[in-house]
C-alpha cells in the first residue's frame, strides 16, 4: 500500500505495512484497517492515548530524500525507529506490522544488528558523543561493528570529509565544539558505520540558526550525493522535523495525522496542499500561505524565496512594504524597546543591567559568558533576546531575576539591585520559564504543580485557589487539574510549566527558548498566550530564542547576543532589514522576512523595511496588484492593524484577513 | 556555551601520555601507603602528591567541583574517627563538649588524609586517563568490555548529572524554593522538588544514550575491534615498577612499625 508509484521504478529502501504500535505493553492491538481513515476527524494527540502508530504504510523509495512531519506526540519520531529497529527491539511496547529495510526484516533484528545498515542521528547532541576526542567519537562505531582497525583511519577522514569537518582535529574534544560543530560530528559519526539508509530525528532544534544551516547543508549535500571519493554517503535519507524551511531541502514529505499516514509525495505537491498541513497541525510555508491568501492556484503557488521572488518579477506585480527607512512608520527608533505596532503603552524601567560581565571556568580557561552588557527593559515590553549557541543570552537572561548574580556590573529591578533582594522577593515578580519544562515538574498532579510557587512565597487559603484556578484556566488546562504532568505531552508541560509561573501573578516572565520541540499549533498557541498575557495584562516578557519566526511575530524589539556581547538593540524590523549584519552575528530571517528583503532589492523600493508577518506581506503584495497606488497614511494605518491582528491573534485570525 | 560533561582534561602531561594500565599500577601504589599507614604526616605523603599531581595535570578544576565532597569526608571522618580508637598520650583539646587525647587527634586526622587521598588519587587518574583508555586498560586486565564501558560512561555520566542538578536547582529557586529549610523532615521533603526532575532527567537521559548507543551498533554479545590504542612503553614500565616499590616499601615499612600513631 505504498502512496505513490516512485517505489515501482527506484525501488524500495524501506517499506513498512500496517505498523501498529503502543508503547503500553501487553496489549491487544486492534488491526491495522480497523483504525479510522486519517481524513475524518481524529483525536488530539495530546488526549488520544493507545496506540502511536495507527495502521502506517509507508514505502521510501531508493535514492530518496523524504521529510515526515506532523504534530508534536503523533508518531513521527516513533515511526522513524522503526527504521532501525528501536521499536519493537529497544521500545519493547506492543507492536503489530512489517517493516523491511533493504530486504532485512527489522522486527526480526536486534538493533545493533542494523547499525550498518541504518544509522541514526537524534535531537540531543550531548546524549550521542561518547568519546572524548574527535577520532575517538568517530572510530566508535566502526569498532562496535568489528572494523578491521586498519580501515577505521580512512573511514574517520571520509566521514568527516562528508560533515564538512575535514580540518577539524582529530585529538580536539567534542565539548570544546560548537552546537553545530557537535551536530555534524554525530552526523560523521553515524556515517563513519556507512549506512545506507540515514535516519535523523529533529537534528537542528537544538541549533541557532547557523547550526542548523550547517547541518542542513551537509545533509543536503548527502542527499545529492556529493560526498568524499571513497564512499558518497547514505543512498537515501529520512527526517523528522517541525522546522518549515528546513523541510523544505527534502524530495518528498510524509505527512502524518491520527496515527497513519495522511498524505505523501513529492515534496511541492505536499507542501501546497494548504488545508492538508493545516490538518496534520504543520506549519505552513510563509511564501505558499502568502500567495495562496493572494488567491493563487495551487498549481502556481511558489514553495522557497527564490520561487516566490521570480513569481512576483514574472506576475509583474509591485511591492509595497509595510515600511519605509525614510519616513514609514518609524518603528520607535527614537526609544529601543517601544514595541512599534503592538499598540502598547511602555512605563518606567523594569530591568536595568549595567555592565553585567558574567564569568566561568572550563578546563582550559575563563570564559567570559556575558561582556559587558548594558540592557534597560521596560514595563509592558515584549523584548526577544538572539544570538548563536554560546552566545550568552541565557546566561544574560538568568541575571534578570537573580538566579545569576553579576561577576561585575550592577542588575537592577525597579531601580533596586537584584542581589539586595531574595530569591522569594524577585521571584514573586519575575517569572523564569525555563526550555525543558521536567527541569522544574515534580508533583503528582497539575494543580499540585502550579501551587508549589505561590505556595513558596507565602500565599494560601482561597487567594491560592484562586490563582491556582486562573492559572490553568489561562494556559487552557482547566478540567486536568488532577492530571500527572509526567503522563502529558511536552507541549502540555510546557503550559504547566507557565501555569506555575502565572500563578505567582508576576510582572515580567523570562522565557528561555519557549517554542523548542512544539508543533506549529501548539507553538502558536502558546506564543499567543503570551502576546495576550503581554497586551492584556501588561505582563513585561522576555524570551531568549533561536526560533526567527516567532522573534518577527512577537517581539517588537530584539537584543543580539554574541560572543557574550550585546551587538545589536532594535526594534525587530530594522534588525531584520540589516541581512548582512544578521549573517555576521548567525542568524537568518524567517520566510516572509527574506522574501519580502528580496524584494525590496529586486522590485524596490530600495529603502523598504521587512513584512514581518504573512499578514504584511500580502497586505503589500495584494495592494500593489489591485493598483491601489501608493502609500498613504491610512494604508499605513491599516497595515498596522493588520500586524497587531497577526501579532496576537492564532493563526485561524490571520487567515480572516486574507481575500 | 557547554562546559565539558567529562572529568578528563585533555593535556599533554607525561602522566597523560602513560597508559591507563601503567597509571593503575601507580595508583594501587599510592593507594596502598595511603592505606597501610597511620599517622598523619606519613599519610600525607601520597595525599599531597596526589594533590601536586593533579594541579600539573590541569584538574585543579575538577578538584574545585569536588572539593565539597573531599571537605565533608574529611570533617565527618576527622569527627567520627576518634570513637574507634583508645585515647593515649596528652590532651590536646579539652572543651566542654570535647576532649581528644594526641593518639585520638593523629588517629582521625590519618584517617580522613586516607579518604582525601583516596578521592584526589582517583580524581587524578580520571583527569588524564580518557574513557576509551580507561576502558582498554580496564579490559587488558580481563574484565569483561562490557562492565569497563558501563564504568566509563558512568564517570561521564556524573558531571552532566551536576549539571542537570545545578539547572533544577535555578528551576526551583525561581520558584520561591529553599532547600534545608525547617525541622529534620521538612528539610527532608524540601529536597523532593530537586530529586524527582534530576531522577528523571537522568532517567531520560540514560535511555538516549542507550538508544543511541545501539543504534551505533554497540552490543555486549559480539565482537569488536579497537582503533589507535597506545602501547606499553619504557615510561609505562617504569611507573609500573614504581607502583610495586610503593606498595612493597610501603607494606614493609608498616610491618617494621613505621608511620603508626
Amino acid at each position: 500500500m505504498t502512496e505513490d508509484g516512485d517505489a515501482a521504478t527506484l525501488g524500495d529502501a524501506a517499506t513498512l505495512e500496517d505498523i501498529v504500535f503502543a508503547y503500553e505493553r501487553g496489549v491487544t492491538l486492534p488491526a491495522a484497517e480497523e483504525f479510522p481513515p486519517p481524513d475524518g476527524e481524529v483525536p488530539d494527540p495530546d488526549e488520544r492515548g493507545g496506540a502511536v502508530l495507527r495502521g502506517v504504510d509507508l514505502s521510501l523509495p531508493a535514492g530518496s530524500f523524504t521529510v515526515v512531519m506532523g504534530a508534536s506526540g503523533g508518531g513521527k519520531s516513533t515511526l522513524l525507529r522503526t527504521f532501525n529497529g528501536i521499536v519493537p527491539d529497544f521500545l519493547n511496547g506492543s507492536f503489530a506490522g512489517s517493516v523491511e529495510v533493504f530486504d532485512r526484516s527489522v522486527p526480526d533484528s536486534r538493533v545493533p544488528e542494523m547499525a550498518d545498515a541504518v544509522g541514526m542521528v537524534l535531537q540531543d547532541y550531548e546524549s550521542q558523543l561518547f568519546g572524548t576526542s574527535v577520532g575517538a567519537e568517530l572510530a566508535f562505531g566502526p569498532e562496535n561493528l568489528a572494523v578491521d582497525p586498519a580501515d577505521i583511519g580512512e573511514r574517520i577522514d571520509d566521514s568527516l570529509s562528508l560533515s564538512g569537518l575535514d580540518d577539524l582535529d582529530r585529538g580536539r574534544p567534542p565539548s570544546a565544539l560548537s552546537g553545530g560543530q557537535k551536530q555534524r560530528l554525530v552526523v560523521a559519526g553515524v556515517l563513519a558505520n556507512r549506512p545506507d539508509l540515514l535516519v535523523l530525528d529533529e537534528p537542528t532544534s537544538d541549533l541557532d540558526p547557523l547550526g542548523t544551516r550547517e547541518v542542513l547543508s551537509v545533509v543536503r549535500d548527502l542527499a545529492d550525493g556529493t560526498g568524499a571519493a571513497r564512499w558518497s554517503g547514505p543512498d537515501t535519507i529520512v527526517t523528522v522535523t517541525h522546522d518549515v524551511e528546513a523541510a523544505l531541502l527534502a524530495d518528498r514529505a510524509v505527512l502524518l495525522r491520527g496515527g497513519q499516514v495522511y498524505r505523501a509525495g513529492p515534496l511541492r505537491e505536499v507542501f501546497t496542499d494548504v488545508e492538508a498541513l493545516r490538518s496534520a497541525r504543520v506549519g505552513v510555508p510563509p511564501v505558499v500561505e502568502a500567495f495562496d491568501r493572494l488567491g493563487w492556484e495551487r498549481e502556481r503557488l511558489p514553495v522557497t524565496v527564490d520561487d516566490a521572488a521570480d513569481a512576483v518579477v514574472e506576475a509583474d506585480l509591485a511591492w509595497r512594504p509595510p515600511a519605509t527607512d525614510s519616513g514609514g512608520e518609524g518603528d520607535g527608533d527614537s526609544l529601543p524597546g517601544v514595541p512599534a505596532g503592538t499598540g502598547t503603552d511602555v512605563g518606567d524601567p523594569l530591568f536595568e543591567l549595567e555592565g553585567v560581565v558574567h564569568e566561568y571556568e572550563t578546563d582550559r580557561r575563563t570564559v567570559r559568558a556575558v561582556d559587558g552588557v548594558d540592557l534597560t527593559v521596560r514595563e509592558g515590553e515584549a523584548v526577544a533576546v538572539v544570538g548563536h549557541n554560546g552566545s550568552g543570552k541565557t546566561t544574560l537572561a538568568k541575571h534578570l531575576n537573580g538566579l545569576l548574580a553579576p561577576d561585575e556590573g550592577t542588575a537592577l529591578w525597579r531601580g533596586r539591585p537584584v542581589d539586595d533582594r531574595s530569591m522569594a522577593e524577585v521571584g514573586r515578580s519575575v517569572g523564569f520559564v525555563f526550555q525543558n519544562p521536567d527541569h522544574q515538574l515534580f508533583a503528582e498532579t497539575v494543580a499540585e504543580e502550579v501551587r508549589f510557587g505561590p505556595e513558596n512565597f507565602g500565599l494560601a487559603g482561597d487567594e491560592l485557589d484562586r490563582r491556582v484556578a486562573e492559572a490553568v484556566e489561562t494556559v487552557g488546562l482547566d478540567g486536568q487539574e488532577d492530571a500527572d504532568p509526567f503522563a502529558m505531552s511536552k507541549g502540555q508541560r510546557q503550559r504547566v510549566a507557565l501555569a506555575s509561573v502565572l500563578a505567582t501573578d508576576p510582572d515580567a516572565i523570562v522565557f528561555d527558548e519557549p517554542t523548542t520541540g512544539l508543533d506549529a499549533a501548539q507553538r502558536g498557541r502558546f506564543m499567543d498566550l503570551v502576546a495576550r498575557l503581554n497586551r492584556e495584562d501588561g505582563v513585561t516578557v522576555v524570551m531568549v530564542t533561536h526560533d526567527m519566526g516567532t522573534v518577527a511575530r512577537y517581539a517588537p524589539r530584539t537584543v543580539v547576543m554574541s560572543d557574550g556581547r550585546k551587538v545589536a538593540d532594535r526594534p525587530t524590523r530594522r534588525l531584520f532589514a540589516d541581512e548582512t549584519a544578521l549573517s555576521e552575528w548567525r542568524l537568518r530571517p524567517p520566510q516572509a522576512v527574506a522574501l519580502s528583503n528580496r524584494l525590496a532589492e529586486t522590485v524596490g523600493p530600495a529603502d523598504a523595511l521587512p513584512a514581518l508577518s504573512v499578514g504584511e506581506l500580502v497586505a503589500g503584495l495584494e495592494g500593489a496588484a489591485t493598483g491601489e497606488g501608493t502609500d498613504t497614511n491610512t494604508d499605513a494605518d491599516a497595515r498596522r492593524e493588520t500586524e497587531r491582528g497577526t501579532s496576537t491573534g492564532p493563526v485561524a485570525s490571520e487567515r480572516g484577513d486574507s481575500p | 556555551m557547554s562546559s565539558s560533561p567529562s572529568l578528563y582534561v585533555d593535556r599533554a602531561t607525561p602522566l597523560h601520555r602513560l597508559t591507563a594500565r601503567s597509571k593503575l599500577a601507580l595508583l594501587v601504589g599510592v593507594f596502598t601507603v595511603a592505606y597501610v599507614f597511620d599517622h598523619p604526616l606519613w599519610v600525607a605523603v601520597p595525599l599531597v602528591g596526589s594533590f601536586v599531581a593533579l594541579v600539573l595535570a590541569g584538574g585543579w578544576r575538577n578538584f574545585r567541583r569536588l572539593a565539597y565532597i573531599v571537605g565533608a569526608l574529611f570533617v565527618v571522618g576527622f569527627v567520627v574517627w576518634p570513637s574507634f580508637t583508645p585515647a593515649g598520650g596528652p590532651v590536646v583539646v579539652d572543651l566542654p563538649v570535647v576532649r581528644l587525647t594526641r593518639r585520638e587527634l593523629l588517629f582521625a586526622l590519618g584517617r580522613s588524609e586516607r579518604i582525601a587521598a583516596f578521592v584526589v588519587g582517583g580524581l587524578v587518574f580520571v583527569t588524564t586517563t580518557s574513557n576509551e583508555e580507561i576502558v582498554a586498560g580496564l579490559r587488558s586486565l580481563g574484565l569483561p568490555y562490557a562492565f569497563c564501558f558501563a564504568l566509563g560512561t558512568a564517570l561521564r555520566l556524573f558531571p552532566t548529572l551536576l549539571g542537570a542538578t545545578s539547572t533544577v536547582r535555578q528551576a526551583q529557586a525561581a520558584r520561591g524554593h529553599e532547600v534545608g529549610r525547617g525541622g529534620p523532615i521538612e528539610r527532608l521533603r524540601s529536597y523532593v522538588p530537586l530529586l524527582v526532575p534530576v531522577l528523571m532527567s537522568a532517567v531520560r537521559d540514560v535511555q538516549t544514550q542507550s538508544m543511541a548507543l545501539e543504534a551505533r551498533g554497540f552490543d555486549t554479545r559480539g565482537e569488536r575491534s579497537f582503533y589507535d590504542r597506545r602501547t606499553f612503553g619504557g615510561a609505562d614500565w617504569a611507573v609500573t615498577l614504581f607502583g610495586l616499590a610503593l606498595v612493597v616499601g610501603g607494606v614493609g615499612l608498616s610491618v617494621l612499625g613505621y608511620g603508626n600513631v
